[in-house]
């Protein structure tokens, strides 16, 4: 069961909104950002992208808009034909229907573009198919603009409907204009609706609510109508027939005796025969008004029997309705009555008539369908069986009772207290109270620890037999570890080993040690040439030492060395020596050479020479000749030369030591310059 | 009347001693001595702290598994008191700590033995690779292929005599 509920409807943008808000968000929502240095395949997919969003924001928000409205197809017969009154079906269905076509269309050009930009090969040419989705999308919303404007005002219109319930218990008030339908409305209910002395005041449908029987009741205001063909009314009337038509109310027509409303009681006749067949199968109620300006019993004889006829008939299509109705009607008055809005007389009489006789056949309606069976089936009342009731006391405790029950011998804890000193002397004995196996246990000194540990974590009447496996346990470990040991041979170093290995590493971090002392000394400042074993290092009787702690010889090295220097003692011993010696090793004889060549030469050359540069060029070096090598390597040293002047490793060395100094960048310098303070 | 066991630490509590801390979701803490509670109130958690049984227990330094910890637990049905069975408990108690401390000891002996092993091996690599840095490998082809040169055999032989 649908409610109706229009005034959740969503508001319809105009078509220059919907633009603005979709274009916009797309905008938003989606990025913004290309280059065209991208993949195609990415700058494809970026418009793709937008393409795609477009559409399905057009999509979701003209999608709300199409199944928030009403189908007029799906909802209750009377507010699609009270909207076809309102809104004209064919306008109302051909505006949705086109909106939804524009839907389609939209989502058919995005599926075409995107196909297309699946095809872009530049940047340029998929945004210019983007701009071609987007404005061939925009075109077609624009040409949605009336539509979409017409949308807006029906449901603006159907924000204000009266929110009628179709299904619930509803009174219906018709009849001519200005005969008393709203006063009536505004007697009845606490609905406001306005209540002046000319015709059409109402010009549409008003709800009130009432209680009776503490059931809520709807009363409906319909606009008055005139006596004339259908096709002739105006939508203000209409209204009223759509209600009458549709809805299963009690109507109450109701008729001016007063003839105050312009119409004569033949007029008010002659509509009310002229629209029965909208009464049929509903309980209708002839309802005089306006007995305080004419009192029924005045009227001529004519009208009462104008009236007596509407009455008649009003019974006549009761009685179709149930038989217990025609009853009820003809013990009162039947289907007239009178009331006065204005003096409130009778209103309560005629509510609650009206709605006694909706009530009845609303049950009457609802007996007769196959449901009430099933309920009947289901219901049973059940009854109490008859007989005596009464409590049942046992015959034992009725006995007692009278005998009065025997005194206890037991010797209670309070007759104890007051053999023993009374209250705060007496101290009860609660062990006399434990369940022991042997009664002699009772006052035993229970340890607590012991060993630092509960004696209480330990009892188990099994304790025995756990402490024998864990003994067998025990011994088959330590029979275990005994067997590994014994496995694991002795593989200790011996006292002689040990030695070494001290030795090994204490050499071993003396030689760290040295390592880095040298490049600590090294660190950060520019590398300065040693001048020349400045510690004294390099000397034989080092290497004498250092080699024979290693175990090797070296004097035979050391007396090689010594063989060179140039003293006359020494060239002379060596003279001796070489003589004394001959016939040794070929080596020696070298060095001898060396040194009987000395003799013959001038003493102002000087002997030794630095370093000299292979002058040759080798293949690969990418030298042509020695002569090019030589120009590279002179070259090379001049430049090599300013490094060195400014104690530079190279010219990658650009180490800047004091990037800000501190002198330069401190201080005032509010007017002045930044290095003077 | 029973030992507690440090939330912190997990050492004994003797009655009388040391500080709880009952939060109010029913958890009871309870110290040994105002150290563990002024950790707990850092939020130090115990199985970070080297000093505890509990880092020494997740670390695998203690014993934490074996039968001797089975037997002695906490029971929440108490048993009835007996004399007999008392008595028997007294005697066992004695001798399964015993066992246990054995145990605990010898678990920590074994475990340092792979260090030791893995020492052994170490001295050895090192007695092996590293000689050069004590001891020249030329010095032993030296004193070897030297002294085969300096005194032919029968040298050595007629001093023998010699002598003696």
């Amino acid at each position: 069961m649908p409610v109706y509920n229009f005034k959740a409807l969503p508001t319809v943008p105009s078509a220059s909104d919907l633009l603005d808000v979709v274009l916009s968000k797309t905008q938003r929502q989606t990025p913004t950002v290309v280059r065209g240095k991208w993949q195609i395949s990415r700058i494809r997919q970026f418009y793709m992208r937008k393409v795609k969003y477009t559409q399905q924001t057009f999509h979701d928000k003209l999608g709300k808009v199409l199944d928030s409205f009403p189908k007029l197809d799906d909802i209750h017969p009377f507010y699609s034909d009270l909207m076809n009154v309102l809104y004209d079906r064919d306008h109302y269905k051909l505006a949705l229907g086109q909106i939804h076509t524009a839907v389609g269309l939209i989502d058919k050009i995005a599926k075409d573009y995107v196909r297309l930009l699946k095809y872009g090969d530049s940047l340029y040419r998929c945004k210019q198919l983007k701009k071609a989705a987007l404005g061939r999308m925009c075109t077609l919303m624009k040409k949605q603009k009336a539509s979409l404007v017409y949308l807006e005002q029906v449901r603006q219109h159907m924000s204000r409907l009266p929110s009628i319930d179709p299904n619930t218990r509803t009174l219906l008030v018709c009849g001519y204009p200005n005969v008393g339908k709203s006063s009536f409305m505004n007697t009845v209910t606490r609905a406001d609706v306005e209540v002046e002395p000319y015709a059409f005041t109402t010009k549409s449908l008003y709800v009130g609510h009432m209680d009776f029987k503490y059931l809520r009741w709807q009363v409906i205001d319909t606009p008055g109508i005139l006596d004339r063909p259908l096709e002739t009314r105006n939508t203000i009337e209409m209204q009223s027939i759509t209600a009458l038509a549709h809805l299963r109310a009690v109507i109450l027509y109701i008729v001016d005796i007063s003839e105050q409303c312009g119409y004569t009681i033949a007029q008010q006749a002659a509509l009310f025969h002229s629209i029965k067949p909208l009464f049929a199968n509903k309980p209708l109620l002839v309802v005089c008004n306006k007995t305080d300006a004419q009192a029924m019993e005045d009227l001529p004889q004519k009208s009462k029997d104008l009236l007596e006829e509407m009455k008649k008939a009003a019974d006549m299509n009761c009685a179709g309705l149930t038989a217990s109705m025609v009853v009820d009607s003809s013990s009162a008055d039947g289907g007239l009555v009178t009331m006065s809005t204005l003096k409130e007389d009778g209103v309560s009489d005629v509510k609650n008539k009206a709605c006694e006789m909706l009530l009845m056949s609303r049950v009457d309606q609802k007996l007769k369908t196959r449901k009430t069976n099933d309920v009947l089936n289901r219901l049973h009342v059940a009854l109490p069986s008859t007989g005596v009731r009464a409590p049942n006391i046992p015959k034992s405790v009725l006995a007692n009772a009278k005998a009065g029950y025997p005194k206890s011998e037991r010797k209670t804890e309070k007759d104890l207290q007051e053999e023993n000193g009374g209250a705060g002397v007496y101290s009860m004995d609660v062990r006399k109270n434990y369940l022991l196996e042997k009664d002699e246990w009772k006052y035993d000194k229970i340890p607590e620890i012991f060993d630092g540990h509960n004696v209480a974590d330990f009892v188990d009447p099994d304790i025995e037999e756990r402490l024998a496996e864990l003994e067998r346990e025990e011994e088959a470990m330590l029979q275990e570890e005994e067997n590994q040991m014994d496995e694991e041979s002795e593989d200790d170093l011996t006292a002689e080993e040990k030695q070494t290995l001290k030795k090994i590493r204490a050499k071993k971090s003396k030689i760290i040690m040295d390592h880095r002392k040298k490049k600590q000394k090294g660190q950060g400042s520019a590398h300065i040439a040693r001048k020349h074993d400045t510690e004294r290092r390099l000397t034989s009787r080092r290497m004498r030492d250092e080699l024979g702690e290693m175990g090797v010889d070296a004097s035979a090295a050391i007396e090689r060395n010594r063989g060179r220097s140039v003293t006359r003692r020494g060239k002379k011993r060596a003279l001796e020596d070489d003589e004394d010696m001959e016939g040794r090793s070929k080596s020696r004889s070298k060095s001898r050479s060396a040194v009987l060549g000395r003799t013959h030469s001038s003493k102002s050359r000087s002997r030794s020479r630095g370093p000299s540069v292979a002058h040759s060029a080798e293949p690969g070096s990418g030298f042509k000749h020695s002569a090019q090598k030589m120009k590279a390597q002179i070259l090379s040293d001049k430049m090599q030369r300013k490094m060195q002047k400014l104690a530079r490793k190279g010219e990658g060395d650009r180490i800047i030591p004091n990037e800000m100094p501190k002198h330069l960048f401190s201080g005032k310098r509010g007017i002045g310059k930044t290095d003077r303070r | 009347m029973r030992l507690e066991t440090c939330w912190f630490c997990s050492s004994n509590i003797y009655p009388g001693r040391g500080v709880v801390f009952a939060r109010n979701d029913g958890t009871v803490f309870r110290f040994c001595r105002s150290k563990c509670h002024n950790n707990f109130k850092m939020k130090r958690n115990p199985r970070k702290v080297k000093w505890t049984k509990a880092y020494r227990a997740a670390k695998g330094k203690d014993l934490t598994n074996d039968t001797t910890f089975e037997l002695e637990r906490k029971r929440n049905r108490p048993e009835r008191y007996n004399r007999d069975v008392m008595q028997k408990t007294l005697k066992a108690m004695e001798r399964i700590t015993d066992i246990r401390n054995q145990r605990e000891s010898r678990f920590i002996a074994n475990r340092l033995k792979e260090r030791k092993r893995q020492e052994r091996k170490l001295a050895r690599k090192q007695l092996d690779q590293e000689i050069h840095l004590v001891q020249s490998p030329a010095a032993a082809i030296a004193s070897t292929s030297k002294e085969k040169l300096k005194t032919p055999v029968e040298k050595v032989r007629g001093r023998q005599k010699m002598q003696e």
